[in-house]
């Protein structure tokens, strides 16, 4: 809980929660642990950030939503990914990569011996 | 109930919002317990990580209004950028869709103001017009005589104040010119029965309308503004009706207006108090004042009309001469005063409506051009994954637009057409000062544009969803995608419109040949070159025959020795101008059989000239002469009708007659001296009835109209007239001067105004039609470019290819003229009513109609056919 939180881009939260719910259908809260879990920690998402984005792609048709029952017998609403959710997030990964490829190629370059 | 659809959703999106938050909550309650914490600790830390379970409700709310205004703007946006793209496109579509708006607003408005708004009167709905019939007599509806008035008034227990009206004109002198003022004569209960107070002053008491009462008048607020310069002091001092001083005890507000509907400067007196009717009050006998009542609260119309029965079942039995056969009858208020224009409206609102119909079409047939040339860009975007939805709703976007442009223009077209219809509407038509565009009326406006948005764009929406991704992608260009049920269905929609046309034309084709019938019918007297013109005596001045007489002499002398005025007369009434007097008469030696089955004939009383000036034909006997006077055997000149029905298979000379009009002449006998052509003079539309003439001089009237027939100017003659009169009496007006021939037409108002406007709308029903057919085979020329071109390659001559373009054009004309003759015919039923000298299924009328549609049908398809002819077959093949 002492490390910083860490404000990040609406673009790159839409993209890993879709990930995250690429890897199955799940509601908010086991969304947000399992982006904590898998991010070792890193991301703590901040349900004011979740849950809007979580509407918000779901209104442009990314995710669908249905109510099911979870794992404590509570009724949860689960998301999953839409063909067009899949689409999206194969494009910003696509994005995402090569964004990262570039930034790291710059920092990477050799520095000049003075 | 969309909406309330809407608002439940919204709760319910709310609720399971509130839901879906809780859900997270308690997992993190449950992990943080699992992770060794107390229950309180463990729901603490939770909240306080959470944030506040209504903040981020907020911040949900907010993104999804984000995301759903951010598509509806960039929907708009991308519709104003594809309709400037198409400026041609966009300016026929809402200038098709702001006639049609345009028009039945304004028709609307009129609608509005004169069937569905209430009375300008407090509780309107309680008012009734009470009346009398004589069904056995074919007698549907007249007034009251006032004893009659007064027991019903007395004996009923369902109206909780009943009040008696009539009108008629005074000569007001009170400040400078002599004038005529409106007056409206009536029992003192009139005001309370409206609930109207006055501006100033006091409505009339019922000490005020008892015989003996001192004269008491009460202003309208226009007369006392335009007559009196709105002087603050005219309560208690005096002005003078048809010279005789009277009273003013209060000033009623301009909007108050009864009986006179439609006239705005008027005076009110007391029935005793007016020197016509109030002579009138002590005869049972007769029908002229126009009762109104307000019924109880919680009476219902039936069981007033039972009592309304048996106050005429005792009224036929306590005075049977009078009331014999005669029935009581009640209608509310707003019905009796736009009884007769009620149907000529509602025609004219569904003609209306079918022109916004047949714009519509228009407008969906442009759009399912355009959608077609638009296939490949609605694949493409639809191959770059917008929903089906998305495009049916960015197309609708579009077709809103259009309509929120085509409504707005129509607004304004509708305040144009409103003036443009206040100039040409008939003055007799009721409350027509009360048509304006006001709030409701643009409402109206509105919703139909979006009623009309919803039409036109729905159908082309769907289409062009439904269009084939992988055909219109694989074919490029703008031609193709068309599948044969889009090509179908604007056919469809082409003969549609004809049949919709077709409805129209016909009925303004049978207005406009009934009009023209209406024009060329006889009166049965000459309107060239006679002028009219009104004098009426004050009656406390002239009070005897003897005085009338003269004076008419005077006048007439003098007239008749000025130059070119020698054709002069005097007539009281004079025919379709004036209305009439119909009278109840007996043949001497020739009783009627049974109480109440009276023989009624129109009176005329007329200066021996009359006949001649008028032109109206002697069939035999004589006319009357100088030597008809009051000392001389009593004489009468009938019509021909009149000789027909009363007198068949006999002479009617030499036979006697006996009438109780005017007054104190009852009983006499005057003997028929001649038999005189038939006249119209009711109305042109109306077949001539009975008529009997008596010589002015022996049945005198305190005015009555001075007619000329001189080759003189108009101005001129009334000049003359308005001179001589002066010189008779210099305190005299002179009112209601014009040629006949104008007061014929002024006459034929209404019809004039329902015809000129079907027929406006006839034509534009033809012009959109005949654009829908241009459009529709223009479309299916181009489409087909490339086949003509393959014809012509192959050797088709530009005869086959013309004749083949036109035969389309045919087929969808007579699958519409098809579709629309049945419809015509059941459609001109409802103008039926309206027709004079015209079969509704005049066959003449419908086989004009369906010439002029197909010829300009074919013309509208023969513009691309010509086309067609000039497919160049190396340009058509080489093309795509």
């Amino acid at each position: 809980m002492s490390e910083p939180q860490i404000e990040f881009l609406r673009g790159t939260l839409d993209m890993l929660v879709l990930k995250v719910v690429a890897l199955g259908p799940s509601h908010g809260y086991a969304i947000a642990q399992r982006l904590q879990q898998i991010s070792k920690d890193f991301f703590q998402v901040h349900q004011g950030s979740l849950y809007p984005a979580l509407h918000r792609l779901e209104d442009r048709g990314w995710l669908q939503a249905e109510w099911k029952e979870s794992e404590t017998g509570r009724e949860a609403k689960f998301y999953s990914l839409t063909r067009k959710g899949r689409k999206q997030m194969e494009a910003e990964v696509h994005n995402w990569e090569r964004l990262c490829d570039a930034v790291g190629l710059v920092l990477r370059a050799p520095e000049k011996e003075p | 109930m969309r909406w309330i659809d809407r608002v439940f959703r919204k709760s319910r999106d709310e609720k399971l919002l509130e839901k879906e938050l809780r859900f997270h909550l308690e997992q993190h309650i449950a992990a943080n317990v699992a992770a060794g914490m107390s229950l309180e600790e463990a729901r603490r830390r939770a909240n306080l990580e959470f944030g506040g379970l209504e903040r981020v409700k907020e911040e949900v709310r907010d993104t999804r209004w984000e995301t759903r205004l951010d598509t509806i703007l960039r929907d708009f946006r991308y519709a104003l950028r594809t309709l400037r793209k198409a400026p041609g496109f966009t300016a026929i579509a809402v200038l098709t869709l702001a006639l049609g708006i345009g028009a039945n607003t304004a028709i609307f408005s009129v609608v509005y103001a004169v069937l569905l708004k209430p009375l300008p009167y407090a509780n309107s709905g309680q008012l009734f017009n009470v009346f009398q019939v004589k069904p056995q007599d074919g007698i549907t509806g007249t007034g009251w005589s006032y004893l009659n008035f007064a027991l019903l008034r007395e004996q009923n227990t369902v109206f909780s104040e009943m009040a008696g009206a009539q009108k008629h004109q005074l000569t007001m002198t009170a400040r400078g010119e002599p004038s005529v003022v409106n007056t409206s004569v009536v029992t003192p209960e009139l005001f309370s029965l409206f609930g109207e107070k006055p501006l100033a002053g006091r409505i009339f008491f019922s000490e005020d309308g008892k015989p003996g009462a001192p004269p008491v008048v009460i202003l309208g607020e226009n007369l006392w503004r335009g007559s009196f310069g709105a002087d603050p002091k005219i309560i208690g001092s005096s002005i003078s009706l048809d010279k005789r001083p009277y009273t003013v005890i209060g000033i009623m507000p301009a909007t108050f207006r009864f009986p006179l509907l439609t006239e705005s400067e008027q005076v009110w007196i007391p029935l005793v108090q007016d020197p016509l009717f109030g002579s009138m009050i002590p005869r049972r006998a007769g029908h002229w004042l126009q009762v109104t009542g307000r019924l109880k609260p919680g009476v219902s119309m039936a069981q007033a009309q039972a009592e309304l029965d048996a106050v005429g079942a005792r009224l036929a039995k306590e005075f049977p001469a009078e009331n014999t056969g005669w029935m009581i009858r009640m209608v509310p208020l707003q019905q009796m005063i736009v009884g007769n224009v009620k149907s000529a409206l509602l025609v004219l609102l569904g003609a209306v409506g079918l022109v916004l119909l047949i714009a519509c079409a228009n407008i969906a047939n442009l759009l399912l051009t355009r959608a077609t040339s638009r296939a490949r860009e609605i694949a493409v975007r639809m191959a770059l994954g917008a929903g089906r939805n998305r495009i049916v709703r960015q197309l609708l976007c579009e077709t809103a637009v259009l309509g929120l442009l085509g409504g707005v223009a129509g607004i304004f077209l509708a305040y144009w057409g409103v003036q443009g219809l206040s100039a040409l509407l008939p003055q007799s038509l009721p409350l027509v000062n009360a048509i304006r565009v006001d709030n409701f009326v643009l409402g109206f406006a509105l919703l139909l544009s979006a009623i009309a948005s919803c039409a036109f764009g729905l159908a082309p929406a769907l289409f062009a969803a439904n269009s084939n991704l992988q055909t219109s992608l694989r074919e490029g260009g703008g031609r193709s995608g068309e599948s044969s049920t889009r090509l179908r269905t604007r056919s469809f929609l082409a003969a549609g419109e004809i049949a919709l046309a077709m409805v129209l034309l016909v009925a303004a084709g049978l207005l406009l040949r009934s009009f023209a019938k209406l024009m060329s019918v006889s009166p049965g007297f000459d309107v060239q070159h006679i002028v009219k013109a009104d004098v009426s005596l004050p009656r406390f001045q002239y009070s005897t025959p003897q005085q009338w007489t003269a004076f008419s002499d005077e006048l007439l002398a003098r007239i008749q020795a000025q130059p070119g005025l020698q054709d002069s007369a005097v007539a009281v009434p004079l025919p379709i101008t004036d209305g009439r007097v119909n009278l109840a008469f007996d043949i001497v030696g020739n009783p009627v059989s049974s109480a109440g089955a009276a023989r009624l004939a129109d009176y005329v009383s007329v200066s021996p000239d009359y006949f001649r000036v008028m032109g109206i034909p002697l069939l035999t006997g004589r006319f009357f002469n100088q030597h008809d006077v009051m000392a001389a055997p009593r004489v009468s000149v009938i019509s021909q009708a009149m000789a027909r029905l009363y007198f068949p298979n006999q002479d009617p000379l030499g036979k006697r007659i006996t009438f109780g009009f005017p007054p104190g002449g009852t009983g006499v006998e005057r003997e028929i001296v001649g038999i005189v052509g038939d006249v119209r003079d009711v109305a042109l539309s109306e077949a001539p009835g009975p008529m009997m003439y008596v010589p002015f001089a022996q049945a005198p009237f305190w005015g009555g109209a001075v007619i000329v027939k001189s080759t003189l100017s108009t101005s001129g003659v009334a000049a003359a007239i308005r001179h001589e009169v002066l010189q008779v009496d210099k305190d005299l007006p002179v009112t209601g001067v014009a040629e006949l021939t104008g007061a014929l037409d002024a006459s034929l108002a209404e019809q004039r105004f329902r015809t000129f406007l079907l027929g406006l709308f006839a034509a534009m029903a033809l012009i959109l039609a005949a654009i829908g057919i241009f459009g529709v085979i223009s479309y299916s020329v181009s489409r087909r470019t490339h086949e003509m071109g393959i014809r012509v390659a192959l050797g088709a001559s530009r005869g086959a290819i013309l004749r083949m373009v036109l035969r389309e054009t045919l087929l969808l004309t007579f699958a519409g003229l098809a579709i629309g003759i049945p419809c015509a015919l059941a459609a001109s039923r409802l103008v039926g009513h309206m027709l004079f000298g015209v079969s509704p299924h005049d066959l003449v009328t419908l086989t004009i109609v369906a010439v002029v549609l197909a010829a300009v049908a074919t013309f509208a398809g023969y513009l691309p056919a010509r086309r067609a002819t000039r497919v160049d077959p190396l340009v058509a093949l080489r093309y795509e």
